[in-house]
């Protein structure tokens, strides 16, 4: 198991997508499933296993986010043989687009299995750069500004996240040398770091950073504009893939502030992320189309993943996360179908299916939008059980239980708005507007049924206590 | 003693000269045919020679001002820092007190502006109030942050002290307050990017506009003064930002200090032929520049130390 | 000498956010990046680092020269506008500049206790960082933020040289090929465009 097996599957992707003959699209898409047999094959070896020298190791965590990532892409490439009979989009940019989901793919796996902060933020930093030019592949000027958009305020968001990884090195050189940049030596000697001062200052910049990339608080807005203007697969690729590079570089560095500083680390993220629910929520309830209330339920959920993490309740970070990463691009692949009749219109958008394709669909749907509210079969509504009993176990350790119980209390009323909103959506979907006919073909199909298969073997037992196993 | 009398007479001296060689090097950047050296000394004379007329409505002022712009500005030469060793020098006068001067010669100008009530005084004055409301702040804070530097607050001391000891931890807050004094050696002394001292064009002037009435002895005097506000500031920076050859002996130390202020001659030559005049409401920006680099070199050298 | 050159480094980027023509942005950008170089170069002189050496003369030469050469190619092909005006009122900038000094300055002062080698550049090169943000706030127009962001990635470059005395040069030959990527997707952006209109 090497590197070059990893990587293979992309570079091929890369080559092909040169190519001028209209096979090339079945070539892309079939060399854009391979990627998962790599990365089945690294699940199922045995960790830490090191992949390139201390730089790459793939131990459990960052397998199982690779895994998943690698699911959404291939339920993304699913929908992208079909994309042309939604929109109007030109073979040329269907190349395209798949060159840069290669270059894409390389940045993801550098940054997801890394063990070092420096080839963590230069993957970053490339699947960043290769999204810009996907968001583009939709010729409206609204899109070329979000591209633009996306680029500037990535770009300041990229290099929060090297400024703060400057900083943290800075903090541990005296004590490692040139391999502070090490994860796991890090983490094993974060108590010996010499000025946890600067490493705390590094890691808060480093945080912003992901977290305006990830569309926290003062971005809220941000992503959801960006999905807006591009096509939907990469909207996508944004909610299931892009946040998984982002999210698995918080677990690291915060398993390491944790160390350092659990109380400094613990308020303020508890801080942030209540200030950005609370925002996000009412966004919600005033959110008009799909994209946007998709994008900010992924915020909602992201938020959640990183309170239960740094609560103490890695399961329940990791479960709420792997809904997420399944529930979203699923969503987003089914807004193509859902607002193939005038984009913007939420009423009656789940009626008017034909046929057992069309039954399939809307009841998938139904589903998909009922579990992303976390009624209870859904994984999510287990892993906010969990988490949320994870936090006031952390609060009675110490004496701040009063506090706790008030801002769970905050935090449960912030979620029943935006339970309250998507029930309402959802009738409105149902029960309201004329009927009108929608097409749903079979690759889409295929791709959410992928989609429901994963998240349903996300609460097999085996799957549960690997979860257990990572935390 | 006699070291600072030849020295204050040498720079009187030199200022009418070291105008005319900004002149020259223009010139001759340009390909012009250049103007005689002693340009300056020859109008000068010429002036004398004239017949003074007053304007009919103009006051008392017009008759005394001229007198008053020049003085302050002399009183300034003698505060100045040394240019040789064992010179003697005043060393207790601070920045507040040469600002104060330099702001006195320019409130009497524009006093002379107006007196006559002709529109082209009127507008130079207010144009030039403009203008040093800007410079003083950012030219206290500079001399100021540059003698906290040198450990006196006293200028000519501070002068002394920086030639003795170079700050060399301070270098970035002097490098700052370096860059912020050549900013206002330009403004003050209407070069050309605030000011075009060789044009009467009534949308640019600002110095020509206060002085168009006056002719004769009154003008020859109004020029001295702008020359020697040229040397006051050509000099403060060649001792405070230039602190070097002061351990020389006394003739060769004179020639380095000659030497620098024909330097700092051909810097302001070569950024009036570089750069084009700026319209009157974009001084702001250039003075809000100094400004910015003279807080930033206190702040520099206050917090940081460097 | 080193405090010499991170001056300067701070008056170019200083200067950047007063400038109201495009070809001056670049020229004081292309400014800033040499006196880094320079300070790469003295730094691993006095540090007998050959890494840190090879770093500065690619900075130079990619930073100092070449980019600011593209951009300039690019800028006449694509006919940017070359006329920037900051959305930031001046009299507000003059005030707003020294107000993210003093702030900076103060919030890393803690920091500097803690450096031994270089305390203070940590402050200028996190100030150097707002500073850039700056530029990328007060334009409209693309082509100034896109000099914002090389800014800011400028003062990164100046916090890993200054702080850590030089990252592992796999990390920072990464930075440059990072760097080489965007000003392709810069340019990919560009041609789009041209091709819509």
């Amino acid at each position: 198991m090497n590197l070059t097996l990893l990587l293979l599957p992309s570079i091929i992707m890369f080559g092909v997508s040169f190519l001028k003959s209209d096979r090339a699209k079945y070539i892309l898409a079939f060399s854009s499933f391979v990627i998962l047999l790599p990365i089945v094959e690294l699940f199922l070896l045995p960790k830490p296993y090191n992949i390139l020298g201390n730089y790459l190791v793939a131990d459990n965590l960052d397998t199982y986010v690779l895994f998943l990532s690698s699911i959404v892409g291939i339920g993304v490439t699913l929908s992208l043989l079909t994309l042309d009979k939604h929109v109007k989009v030109s073979p040329n940019a269907y190349r395209k687009f798949y060159r840069f989901f290669a270059i894409f793919w390389v940045g993801l796996i550098f940054s997801i299995l890394s063990n070092h902060m420096g080839i963590y933020w230069i993957g970053l930093e490339l699947a960043t750069l290769s999204t810009v030019y996907m968001i583009k592949t939709n010729y409206t000027p609204a899109a070329h500004k979000e591209a633009w958009n996306y680029m500037i305020v990535g770009a300041i968001a990229v290099s929060l996240i090297l400024f703060g990884i400057i900083l943290m090195y800075a903090s541990a050189k005296p004590i490692l040398g040139e391999s502070a940049m090490e994860f796991n030596l890090l983490l094993a000697h974060a108590k010996e770091i010499p000025s946890p001062f600067l490493f705390e200052i590094g890691f808060a910049i480093a945080t912003i950073g992901m977290f305006v990339k990830m569309g926290f608080f003062p971005m809220n807005l941000w992503l959801a504009n960006i999905e807006r203007a591009s096509f939907y697969p990469v909207a996508a690729l944004f909610s299931g893939i892009l946040e998984s590079a982002v999210i698995i570089g918080f677990f690291r560095f915060s398993k390491i502030a944790m160390e350092v500083n659990y109380n400094h680390l613990f308020l303020f993220v508890f801080v942030y992320t209540i200030l950005t629910i609370f925002i996000v929520s009412f966004l919600i309830y005033r959110a008009k189309d799909f994209m946007r209330l998709f994008s900010l339920s992924g915020i909602e959920h992201m938020a959640l993943v990183v309170i239960f993490w740094v609560s103490g309740a890695p399961f329940a970070a990791l479960l709420h996360f792997g809904a997420h990463a399944f529930l979203k691009p699923a969503l987003f692949l089914a807004t193509g179908v859902l607002e193939s009749n005038g984009k913007y219109k939420i009423a009656g958008a789940l009626r008017g299916y034909k046929g057992k394709k069309g039954t399939l669909f809307w009841f998938l749907i139904s589903l998909f939008i009922l579990a992303i509210i976390s009624l209870p079969p859904s994984p999510m509504f287990f892993s906010e059980l969990y988490g949320f009993g994870a936090m006031i176990n952390r609060a009675k350790q110490g004496d701040h239980i009063l506090s706790m119980l008030v801002a769970i209390f905050l935090l449960l009323t912030l979620l029943s708005i935006i339970f309250y909103r998507f029930v309402a959506i959802y009738q409105s979907m149902k029960y309201e507007g004329e009927t009108q006919e929608k097409k749903v073909y079979t690759s889409e199909l295929f791709a959410l049924i992928l989609f429901a298969i994963s998240l349903m073997a996300l609460l097999l037992p085996t799957s549960l206590t690997y979860l257990q196993s990572i935390a | 003693m006699i070291l600072y009398c030849i020295t204050i007479t040498l720079l009187i001296l030199l200022a009418p000269l070291l105008l005319s060689y900004i002149k020259v090097t223009k010139m001759l950047l340009l390909f012009k045919r250049p103007i005689s050296l002693f340009q300056g000394y020859r109008n000068f004379s010429k002036l004398m020679h004239k017949e003074t007329i007053i304007s009919k409505e103009a006051s008392a002022i017009t008759h005394y001002a001229p007198f008053l712009v020049l003085s302050p500005l002399l009183i300034v030469l003698f505060f100045l820092p040394p240019v040789v060793q064992g010179s003697y020098y005043v060393s207790f006068v601070d920045a507040f007190t040469i600002t104060g001067l330099i702001s006195l010669s320019t409130f009497f100008l524009m006093l002379l502006g107006l007196d006559s009530a002709s529109a082209f005084g009127g507008m130079g004055s207010s144009r030039e109030a403009f203008i040093s409301a800007l410079v003083e702040p950012a030219m206290v804070l500079t001399i100021f942050s540059v003698s906290l530097m040198a450990g006196n607050l006293g200028v000519g001391q501070a002068g002394v002290n920086l030639s003795e000891h170079f700050p060399k931890e301070h270098m970035a807050s002097f490098l700052f307050s370096g860059i912020s004094f050549f900013i206002l050696l330009i403004a003050e002394n209407g070069r050309i990017p605030v000011d075009n001292p060789e044009t009467h064009l009534e949308l640019t002037m600002v110095h020509e506009a206060m002085i168009l009435d006056l002719t004769g002895i009154y003008l020859a005097i109004i020029e001295t003064a702008a020359s020697i506000k040229f040397i006051i500031f050509a000099s403060l920076f060649a001792a405070l930002f230039m602190p070097f050859g002061f351990e020389f002996s006394i003739p060769i130390a004179f020639l380095i200090f000659i030497f620098k202020l024909f330097f700092i001659a051909t810097m302001v030559a070569l950024l009036e032929v570089n750069t084009a005049k700026l319209r009157l409401f974009k001084i702001p920006n250039l003075l809000g520049l100094a400004i910015v680099f003279a807080f930033l070199s206190l702040i520099t050298f206050y917090v940081l130390g460097a | 000498m080193v405090d010499f050159l991170i001056g300067l480094f701070l008056a170019s980027l200083i200067v950047a956010l007063f400038t109201t023509r495009l070809y001056r942005l670049l020229l004081w950008y292309s400014m800033n990046s040499l006196m880094l170089g320079l300070l790469a170069l003295v730094i691993g002189d006095s540090l007998d680092d050959n890494a840190m050496i090879l770093t500065g003369v690619m900075t130079i030469l990619i930073k100092a020269i070449g980019i600011p050469y593209i951009l300039k190619n690019l800028s006449q092909k694509f006919h940017f506008v070359r006329q920037i005006t900051p959305k930031i009122k001046v009299q507000y900038a003059i005030m707003l500049v020294p107000a993210i000094l003093v702030f900076t300055f103060y919030l890393s002062e803690p920091i500097t206790h803690m450096m031994h080698t270089h305390a203070n550049y940590v402050a200028i090169s996190i100030s150097a960082l707002f500073l850039a943000l700056l530029l990328m706030i007060e334009h409209r127009n693309v082509a100034p933020k896109i000099i914002g962001f090389l800014s800011m990635e400028n003062a990164l470059f100046l916090l890993g040289i200054t702080a850590t005395n030089g990252m592992p040069m796999l990390v920072e030959l990464g930075i440059f090929f990072d760097l080489l990527m965007a000003i392709v997707v810069i340019n990919l952006l560009f041609h789009k465009e041209e091709l819509q209109v």
